[in-house]
């Protein structure tokens, strides 16, 4: 039964190893990495599959002559019909070479521009509090003095220092709405 | 008379040229849209610059002459399918042409060392063989995933499944290629 159970998970994780591989889920796994120091065949196959990744990479890594496509693109021009070949768009494309993608260009500013962003949020974020909570503080004391006031001199005489007309704050209006 | 009828011909002919032109420029537009990635994807399949140029090339004639010059409806799919193709029978030409080499040649026998295996260049060749030998359905979504780079959204589109089976398939012939590798490894 239990041999069965090991398959089974065997089997399971055969499945995912790609995936962590390919990093869609941490390789690094409690679980997994249990599993896997107790398991000879999980070993090998995780062995093999790095080095398949390895492969994948050092594929990607190789770079290509900087003329490839300029070459590649006057061989092609080459065989098509005379017309085309002498089209102004095929000169331009004969001297043609790779520009990096507007994604890696702008890559190097990513982390600065995260930064900026984050910032900003956090400025955002600490007007707005510093703000509410300001509101906050003075119409909560100014509500204290009054009651301090009716509790002393009475409604009409606290009425007539604080008159009934003055304007809230706006966070204030919507707390009296909300308790209401 | 004579000389008159030669020359209407040519003006016939050139009009003729200009309006196929007129036509077939898109063929120069899809060559600067989609030709870097094109040459990346080759370059990592085929890992020969002289290769690469001539896979582009029949990619570039199939192109232009399919249905008769008509636009195909998925361009990029129909480049990136022709390519893909195209460089896949000439990495099988030439597996097979190292393996005849090689069986030819009594005393190169396979020896793998732990120093070979860290071989850069053999871990890619030995990569490329397997992917060569794929069936046809996962070798498209290795190739245009882990060589050209596309999404797996763009895969679907281009090989007419679901981003999600496009995963899938990826997923099974990354297992098939370690039993392959670790095989050739045994070997």
């Amino acid at each position: 039964m239990t041999g069965i159970n090991k398959n089974n998970k065997c089997r399971r994780i055969r499945g995912w190893l790609s995936e962590a591989i390919s990093r869609h889920f941490d390789p690094g796994a409690v679980w997994l990495q249990n599993h896997i120091t107790n398991c000879p065949r999980c070993q090998r196959r995780l062995v093999s599959y790095g080095k398949v990744n390895l492969a994948i990479s050092a594929i990607k890594s190789q770079p290509h002559k900087l003329d490839l496509l300029m070459c590649a693109n006057a061989q092609a021009i080459g065989v098509l019909k005379h017309s085309l070949r002498h089209a102004q768009k095929a000169k331009k494309l004969r001297k043609i070479r790779p520009e990096p993608k507007l994604r890696e260009r702008f890559g190097k500013y990513t982390s600065s521009a995260v930064n900026v962003a984050a910032c900003i949020a956090i400025m955002l974020l600490m007007k707005i509090g510093v703000f509410s909570s300001m509101d906050t503080f003075q119409t909560q004391g100014q509500k204290v003095i009054k009651q301090y006031y009716v509790s002393r001199i009475g409604d009409d005489l606290a009425d007539e220092i604080f008159p009934k007309d003055t304007e809230l704050p706006p966070s204030a209006n919507a707390r009296s709405v909300a308790n209401v | 008379m004579f000389g008159k009828t030669v020359s209407y011909g040519l003006l016939w002919d050139f009009a003729v040229s200009e309006a196929v032109s007129e036509d077939q420029q898109w063929i120069l537009s899809t060559m600067h849209k989609h030709g870097q990635e094109l040459i990346t994807m080759l370059w990592r399949i085929l890992g020969n610059e002289q290769d690469v140029c001539d896979a582009y090339q029949d990619t570039f004639l199939q192109l232009a002459h399919y249905e008769g010059g008509q636009r195909p409806e998925h361009v990029k799919a129909y480049i990136f399918r022709t390519a893909n193709n195209v460089a896949i029978s000439m990495l099988r030409r030439k597996v097979a042409d190292k393996r005849r080499i090689s069986t030819a040649i009594v005393t190169g026998k396979h020896v793998t060392s732990p120093a070979k295996e860290l071989d850069s260049k053999y871990l890619q060749e030995s990569l490329r063989d397997c992917i060569a030998q794929l069936p046809e359905h996962l070798r498209n979504v290795i190739t245009l995933r882990d060589l050209a780079e596309l999404s797996y959204a763009q895969i679907g589109r281009i090989l007419g499944i679901s981003a999600a089976t496009a995963r899938v398939y990826r997923c099974k012939a990354l297992q098939i290629l370690t039993i392959w590798m670790s095989k050739e490894e045994e070997k």
